[in-house]
């Protein structure tokens, strides 16, 4: 558990950066500090925070913007999946704590470490989660407090930090030349959804599902040719 | 705190813990049946689809910090890089 931690610290380092810019933008747009500890203690999944953050600033709307977030979170279905045999010998109370404070960051890290190492498991997991978690919790809050006393930062770019660094997200999870087609089109749709006067939340979504058609149909034709 | 502050964390915490018991429950079934590729696609295109809904009506500087962006993403692969990089050509440009 202990080298789990220890291992950690160099990313979690990085977590911390990112965590503190997320907690600014969530003071602008009315959480107090304590609701964005309260945020990532509970939901503790960076990505879908700031995606659903991002679109409720815009849109106030709940359902819309927690629904956008949740969906960004579905690739945990895979990781938790993987953690099935590591996780085996532990309680489920242990289960249940362990797969909320697993991120991507630890998961990614504890793999890596397996291949080398088979000893390495839950313990490692636990303690390199545990650090991430209480590096997300702390890093949001003091980014909320410092940006509840700050004027508005959308002057200074703020709002353009989250744009790049959801291009740096889509960056890590592009697969290869079969992703173009499908999001060049969600890409594309969604600019002319919005240019033709569709609200944002719901212009995402059209793109989103516009391309996993397309992506539904070229998977079927490779198939078919195959 | 507004009643739509506190819904959106509550929401977003339950969709998110559903999600990982989902993954602990029924991962391996779901990886292995015929809808797995949604789980590979739509996290993609909806960071996608974001991108292209913050550049939409935005100025030619915002879209030339936007591709600076793209490039230390490709070249870096880093996050932290990325949001540097961008907010200051972003800077420089707007």
């Amino acid at each position: 558990m202990r080298y789990g931690a220890i291992a950690m610290l160099p990313l979690a380092a990085g977590a911390a950066v990112y965590g503190f810019a997320f907690g600014l933008l969530a003071a602008q747009i009315g959480f107090p500090w304590w609701g964005v500890t309260l945020m990532s203690g509970l939901v503790h999944a960076g990505s879908s925070q700031i995606v659903a953050v991002e679109h409720f600033a815009e849109t106030f709307a709940v359902m819309g913007a927690a629904l956008a977030g949740a969906a960004l979170n579905l690739r945990y279905i895979g990781i938790i999946a993987t953690l099935s045999e590591i996780l085996s010998g532990l309680s489920l109370r242990m289960k249940l704590l362990t797969i909320h404070i697993a991120g991507d960051e630890n998961w990614a890290l504890m793999m890596a470490e397996r291949a080398k190492n088979p000893e390495i498991g839950a313990g490692f997991l636990i303690g390199s989660g545990l650090v991430m978690f209480s590096t997300w919790t702390t890093s949001t809050t003091l980014g909320a407090i410092a940006g509840a006393t700050l004027p508005n930062l959308e002057r200074f770019g703020l709002g353009f930090a989250f744009t790049a660094a959801f291009i740096a997200m889509a960056r890590g999870l592009w697969r290869g030349p079969a992703n173009l087609a499908p999001w060049a089109a969600s890409f594309f749709i969604t600019i002319c959804s919005v240019s033709l006067g569709v609200p944002k939340a719901y212009a995402i979504i059209i793109g989103a599902v516009c391309g996993l058609g397309l992506s539904r149909v070229i998977r079927n034709r490779k198939r078919r040719a195959a | 705190m507004s009643f739509s502050h506190w819904m959106l964390i509550l929401v977003l915490a339950l969709a998110a813990f559903a999600i990982r018991v989902l993954g602990l429950i029924a991962g391996d079934a779901i990886r292995s049946s015929r809808f797995a590729w949604v789980l590979d696609d739509l996290p993609g295109l909806i960071i996608v689809s974001l991108v292209a809904s913050s550049l939409a009506g935005e100025t030619i500087g915002t879209w030339l910090a936007a591709a600076i962006a793209l490039l230390i993403a490709h070249v870096t692969r880093s996050v932290i890089l990325t949001m540097c990089a961008g907010v200051a050509a972003y800077g420089g440009m707007v």
